[in-house]
Formats: structure tokens, sequence, C-alpha cells
């Protein structure tokens, strides 16, 4: 699997470096690289991240943060019909200091950009970015003056949710594709330990995982009855 | 289906009440009143010069029968509008449409401006709520208006250039550079958001005490979304506050003179984004009357059915996160499962959850399927049970009642002064509900009841909305029990997009058809306005034809606005908690506000 590599150190906010800031590359998976040292050093390394991942992934607190319509659909997985406590990440939090991810849940304006910057600057490390909608995917609908066509502008976003709004059983999709992606990662253990870089895996692209499957489908269900 | 519609609102002969009106103003102002524009609007417009513009508004405020609201002003880019045959010359026009409740009328003035001199005398002495209104129309137009207190931009960043919608500003994103944020622009944007205190004619201190600027939001958990308030506090107590928007201006207005008449429909939803298609109920009524199109019974009522079911899920959502907003954890769990239940019937007839888009230009998108009336009733018979034990478990609860009651609390006069609409003006006890007084899409057909509070507190908003969903079932039953026959598209050339049958019967069809979904319907160039009782109040489209298969221009007078802008009043000199209370109870979504 293909990894992509960042470096806290990497990230100097120069006046003139644009958002998102830091140096991206793609390696390979650096666990093999430490097999190849010591199979025993590299098990253990390997065995302790996967435990680390499992805990991280499982227990993500939300930061409560909305700006539009997918919001409220957001809001929906959090209440009893959808309950996204069975995921481990009912936690929402109103700081975005105790957050592990946030959702951009709705369109992302100008006006409010640099505060979504913000934000995201005061959530601690690791923490990841779902796009929820297609405003934050890319605009979406609207491709008007005051809109930033699509969040990745500016923030590293891990999931992209389609839909205008997504329902909440999307979004909870979404939410087990990050929890995915994190069982894949690779960050330094502590701040002592071997290499700092946190190595994030390129996960496969859901449209094309399933289209052999979806293009199956010839009939599908009329409207004229419920 | 032969049953037409009775659109008293739209009365296209102009009635008794309006000629003698308009007789009077002229009477009084002789040439200064230059003339009387027909329009479909179903209200008298007239042209009025700059001078005399505060006049002829304070004389309508102070009639016997008052015209007691401003209920919206906007303006209009003429620039490159061809059809205005017989109108004064203008470059803009800044429109004031006044809404009598008492009269149970409307009235629009029009006035002319040249590019040279964009200048009008400001109205906030007679209209306080023209304060944000006429900062609107600087931002969109730039317009300036004299003797204004803060004239700043509302819905765009400070740091913003141009004036969007003037034709000659840019709509889409992509026909700009795309956007980069470096770490000094983000920095400059956030430098220019901070408060300064003495642009609002703040002081810093008092005698005793320096003062604390706090800000609640731009995202904030009881803020509803992206909504800034700076709170001037002394301890708790709020000495002042500035309500700060356009953290959610999505261009609804800009957008709509670049869509067709029937693509702009999916935009509408997103504007009270928690209603559904009871946004498409005001715009596809206003394209009809351009139209000519009248709509059979069984459209109305399932436009009706449709529309009230999202009055419900809407007030269910209010209802939790008002209560989530006092500090009540569970009510939120119980509301959404029940617009969980609400969005299961949503779904089966419309295919989608919040935004359906589904009313169509002379009818809706598809007929009811087989077995709606089942799953309808399901829902009709789920609710009731529900509101009585929210209630019991809720309205009655003590610490509830203690945070609410007398909490943000306005008369009628008040609410008048700052454009309230809506349950929160009738919480006040005023009975205006344009169902009743001024029924549209069929409305006089049903046998429901208005409820009515009389304190106008937070807690009167909270009870009056679940009465109101009480009425709402009453209306959803009687739709399942005299549901008419007929078709569910209009028998009208522009109705869009056209029957698919009429399609395949010859190539001229086949043509109209392709014309009609591709380029979209062409309509006459007119003016018309349809207000309805929406979720949050009273909701209206007032659109501008060309003559093209886009509007000219679409004003969207949405409830929210004006209900953000009355904050300060109400809350000077109350606390923070108070606030919150009053937050949760206007019951505002931000996309409803900022357009």
């Amino acid at each position: 699997m293909a990894y992509t590599l960042t470096r806290a150190e990497d990230a100097v906010a120069a006046d003139n470096a644009s958002y998102p800031l830091g140096k991206r590359q793609s390696v390979e998976d650096p666990m093999k690289q430490q097999v190849h040292r010591s199979v025993f050093t590299g098990k253990l390394a390997d065995v302790l991240n996967s435990t680390v991942n499992w805990g991280r992934k499982n227990s993500l607190w939300p930061y409560n943060f909305g700006l539009s319509c997918c919001y409220v659909e957001m809001t929906t997985a959090f209440t009893s019909p959808h309950d996204i406590a069975r995921f481990g990440a009912e936690v929402i939090r109103a700081s975005p200091r105790q957050a592990d991810f946030m959702v951009i849940a709705g369109t992302c304006f100008m006006k409010m950009a640099p505060i979504i910057q913000q934000l995201y600057d005061q959530m601690l490390e690791p923490k990841w970015v779902i796009s929820m909608g297609s405003c934050a995917n890319s605009g979406g609908m609207y491709d008007i003056y005051s809109v930033v066509q699509g969040v990745d502008k500016f923030l590293p976003v891990d999931v992209y949710i389609p839909g205008c709004p997504p329902r909440p059983e999307a979004f909870l999709q979404g939410l087990q594709l990050l929890q995915d992606s994190i069982q894949q990662e690779r960050r330094p253990l502590s701040w002592v330990v071997g290499d700092q870089g946190v190595y994030r895996a390129e996960m496969p692209s859901q449209r094309e995982k399933h289209r052999d499957r979806r293009i199956q489908v010839t009939e599908l269900r009329t409207p004229d009855s419920v | 289906m032969s049953i037409v519609e009775t659109d008293t609102s739209a009365a296209t002969a102009p009635d008794q009440r309006a000629n003698a009106l308009v007789t009077q103003l002229r009477e009084q102002f002789g040439d200064q009143v230059l003339c009387e524009q027909a329009t479909l609007t179903g209200m008298p417009v007239l042209w009025v010069n700059r001078g005399v513009l505060v006049e002829v508004l304070a004389t309508l405020r102070r009639l016997p029968e008052p015209f007691e609201m401003l209920f919206d002003l906007s303006a209009i880019d003429e620039r490159l509008r061809s059809h205005r045959h017989g109108l004064p010359k203008a470059d803009f026009t800044v429109f004031y449409q006044l809404l009598s409740v008492s009269g149970n009328r409307d009235i629009m003035l029009k006035v002319a401006l040249f590019e040279q001199d964009l200048s009008l005398p400001t109205v906030i002495s007679v209209y306080p709520n023209a304060n944000w209104y006429e900062r609107e129309v600087w931002d969109m137009f730039g317009v300036h208006f004299e003797g204004h207190p803060n004239l700043y931009r509302i819905l765009m960043p400070s740091t913003w250039q141009g004036h969007p919608l003037r034709k000659d500003h840019h709509a889409r994103a992509t026909e700009f550079d795309p956007y980069t944020m470096t770490v000094e622009s983000q920095d400059k944007e956030q430098q220019a958001l901070k408060f300064k205190p003495e642009d609002w004619g703040m002081k810093r201190h008092s005698e005793h005490t320096e003062f604390m600027f706090l800000n609640l939001g731009p995202n904030h958990p009881s803020a509803h979304g992206a909504f800034r308030l700076v709170l001037q506090l002394d301890g708790e107590e709020i000495i002042d506050c500035v309500p700060d928007i356009g953290y959610h201006h999505r261009g609804a207005e800009k957008m709509a003179e670049r869509q067709t008449w029937h693509s702009f429909i999916p935009y509408t939803d997103r504007i009270d984004y928690v209603g559904g298609v009871m946004n498409n109920l005001p715009y596809v009524l206003a394209v009809e009357k351009l139209a000519g199109i009248q709509v059979n019974a069984r459209i109305q009522t399932i436009r009706v059915m449709m529309a009230e079911l999202f009055r419900i899920t809407s007030h269910l959502l209010f209802l939790g996160t008002y209560l989530q907003d006092l500090g009540a954890m569970s009510p939120v769990f119980y509301a959404f499962t029940d617009r969980q239940k609400g969005y299961d019937v949503i779904e089966a007839i419309t295919g989608f959850r919040m935004h359906p888009a589904w009313f169509r230009i002379g009818g809706v998108m598809q007929d009811l399927p087989k077995g709606w009336d089942r799953l309808m009733q399901g829902f009709v018979n789920w609710m009731p049970p529900r509101l009585k034990e929210y209630e019991k478990a809720m309205m009655e609860n003590s610490l509830v009642r203690d945070r609410t009651k007398n909490i943000a609390a306005f008369d009628t006069e008040n609410a008048f002064a700052w454009g309230v609409t809506g349950p929160n003006l009738r919480a006040t006890g005023c009975d205006f509900d344009l169902r009743k007084k001024r029924p549209y899409s069929g409305y006089e057909n049903f046998d429901f009841e208005i409820p009515l509070a009389h304190n106008g507190d937070a807690f009167d908003r909270g009870q009056l909305r679940i009465e109101e969903m009480r009425q709402s079932v009453k209306i959803l039953q009687q739709c399942i029990n005299n549901m008419p026959a007929g078709d569910y598209k209009a028998d009208h050339p522009l109705t869009t997009p056209p029957p698919r049958e009429r399609m395949l019967e010859h190539i001229e069809t086949m043509i109209t058809h392709f014309l009609q979904v591709s380029w979209g319907p062409v309509l006459p160039g007119n003016e018309s306005m349809q207000m309805i009782e929406a979720t949050k109040g009273i909701n209206s489209y007032y659109l501008t034809s060309d003559g093209s298969t886009m509007s000219y221009r679409t004003r969207i007078r949405t409830p929210s606005f004006p209900h953000l802008q009355q904050i300060p009043v109400l809350m000077r000199g109350g606390f923070v908690p108070d606030l919150i209370a009053h937050l949760g109870s206007i019951d505002f979504v931000m996309a409803d506000v900022d357009r």
C-alpha cells in the first residue's frame, strides 16, 4: 500500500506559504524497512502501532462544527435512530482543542474559510478532516462568488462524502472509512521513538472499488409505489 | 381537475382600497409620485422621487390603517433590462415593500437612481429595521444611504472588492482565479474580522467597570450555524450586542440570474434548509403567476400536504435544539426520532430527504406513489401522542419554565418595528397568518386554527410551535381523507418539464419539449411576487422577468434576517443564559438569513 508522508517540521508558517502547509510525498510502507532491519523489533513495532491505531479509531471525538444543511444530517447521525455511539464517536466536543476530527459539514464560504483554518490549527495532532457533502467536496451546486470551490483548497481532507446533503448513513460510512484509514496509519509511537513522520495510507477509491457490483444492477425499483 | 385557483393576494384587477390609497398619495405629493407600475405582484407599485421618499413612508406609517412593517427593502440593477416600457429612467432601483397587518395589504415604493449619484436618505427613523436592509443594499449594489449610523458591509467580508449583485460583477467563482489562502491572507482576513467597539458607538469602559467584549461565534454550539454575536458584557449582564452575519452567504439571488426558471428550484430548497419543499412553494407560485399557469386542486393539495409535513419536521428540529440550548439533553433524541418517521414518508413520496426540489412550474415532479396514504396515516397517528408527551415532559418542566418565561419578551408593536413575522409574531398575540389571511394554494379549503400566545416570550415561542404542529397534523389528515383526483401537472405550454406523453406525439411537440428542457421556459417580461407562511415566518419571492429563460432579478425575502436584527433590542440588560434561551427560541437557520 502506498503512503503519504508529512512531517511537522516542514509546516513552516512563512507569510507567503499557502495552506495546506508542509510537503507531502508519496512513499512506501515504512514498516517494511523495519522488518528488514530486524524481524523481531519490526513485528513488535507493527503490533504496537496496530494497537494504538485500534484505540484511536474507536474513540474518535468529533468537533461540534457545522456550516449548513449537511450539519443537520450529521446531527441526525448523532441521535438515537442512527446512533453514532456504535462507532465510538459520540463524544462531541465544543472545543477544537479536545477534538480528534472535524467534519466540514456544509458550504465553505470565503468569509468563513480563514476561521475554519484557525479552528483546524487549534486542533491537536493526531487530527483528521472529513469533507461532508458536495459543497465541501467541490463547491457543489454553488459555483458562486462567495463560495470556496472545495475545502481541500486549503485543508488536507481524509475522507470525502458525496451527497447534497449525504444521508446520515453515508456520514456513518464515511466515518467507518476514516476508521479504516486510521488503522493503516503509521505515526510516531512517542516523540523520542523512531521516525517522526506521519504516514497516511492512500486508501482505494470507493467508486472504483464498488463499480463492478454497481453496474450489474439492471432493474431499479419503481417510484410509483412505496 | 377543473377547480381553478382562487388567489386572493394576486388579484390582477386593482382593488378599490389600493386605488383610493394611490389617489390619496397623488393628491398629497403631486407630481413627486411619478407613476404607478402595472405588475403581477398584487399590490400597487409606485415610483416616487427621492426627495419625498422619507415623507411618503412616514405618511404611510401614520395612516388610520397604517403600514406597520417594512417588509422588504432591496434594489434592482436596471442597466441591462430591456422590458421597462413606461417606467422612469433608472440605472438602479431601490424598492421598499410595506406591509399593513391591520389592513391586510401591501404597497411597494420604488426610487430611481443613477450611476453617478447612487445615494438615498436612510429611513431608519421611520422603520428601524431598514438598518440591515440598507446595509445589504450598500453591500450588494453600492448604493449609499445618507445618515445611516453604520453603513458597513453585512454579507460580504469587509475586505471584498465590488458589489456582487451588480450586473457587471462576476457570478461564478470559476470565472475568477482559483481560491488560495496563504498564511498572510488568512491573518489579514482574521484581522479584518476584529471587532472595534468604537465603530459601533460602544465604550470600552464605564465609570466603574471595564467592559468585556465576548465573541459568540462564528462557530458556537448555540449559534445554530455560522453566526457571530459580539457581546459587550458587564459581568453576566449584556450591555449591548452586535450580531454579525454573512458567514453563510451563498449568493442565491445572483444564482437565480444564471439558472433557468426551472433549474433554480433546487436552490430554493437550500434557503431555509430545514423547510424542504416549503421553499419551493413561493417560488413556483410566483413563476406560475408570470407564466399564467393555474393548477388543479390535486396539485394544490399535494403541495400543501408536503409543505405541512416539512413544517412539522422543521418545528421538531426547532423543539429539539431549543430545549437542548436550555440544557436538556434528551428532547433532541426524541424529536429526531420523529423527524426520521417524517423523512420515511417524505422519502417514499419524493425520493429524497432534506432537499427534494419536488415542486415544478405548473405541478409537482411526479404523482403520489401507490400506498402513500398508508404511510402518511402512520405518521399522522404517531405524532399526537408524542406532542402530548413533549408538552408534559418539557414545557411543563419547571426548569424550562424558569429559563424561558418572561425572557426576551416583546410586544406586537416591537415585532412590527423589527419586521418579525410567523410564529414569533403570533406569540405576541397578533393573529396574522397568511394561510388564513391570504390563502394560497388552496389553504382556504382546510379546517385548521391559528394558535396564538400572549406574552411574546421565549416560552410562548416554544409552546406555540407545538400547537402549530398539531394543526399541521390536522391538515395532513384532511389531505389523506380528501385528496382530489386529477393530473399532477397543469395543462399549459409553460409547464416545466412538459408532460412526457406529449413529447412522443410528433416532431413539433418533440422540439418544444427539447427546448423547454434544455433552454428552459421563456417567461413574459413582468414582475410577480408570492408570500407564504413558511416554517419560520413570511418568506417571499419577488421575481423580475425580462422576457428570457432566466430571471432578471430574484429577491428572496426571508423571515430569519429581521429576526436576528432584533436581538440587540431584546437583549440589552439581559444575561448571557437568557440570550442563549432567546437564540434557541427564534428558530433560525443561517441560510435563511444570509441566503
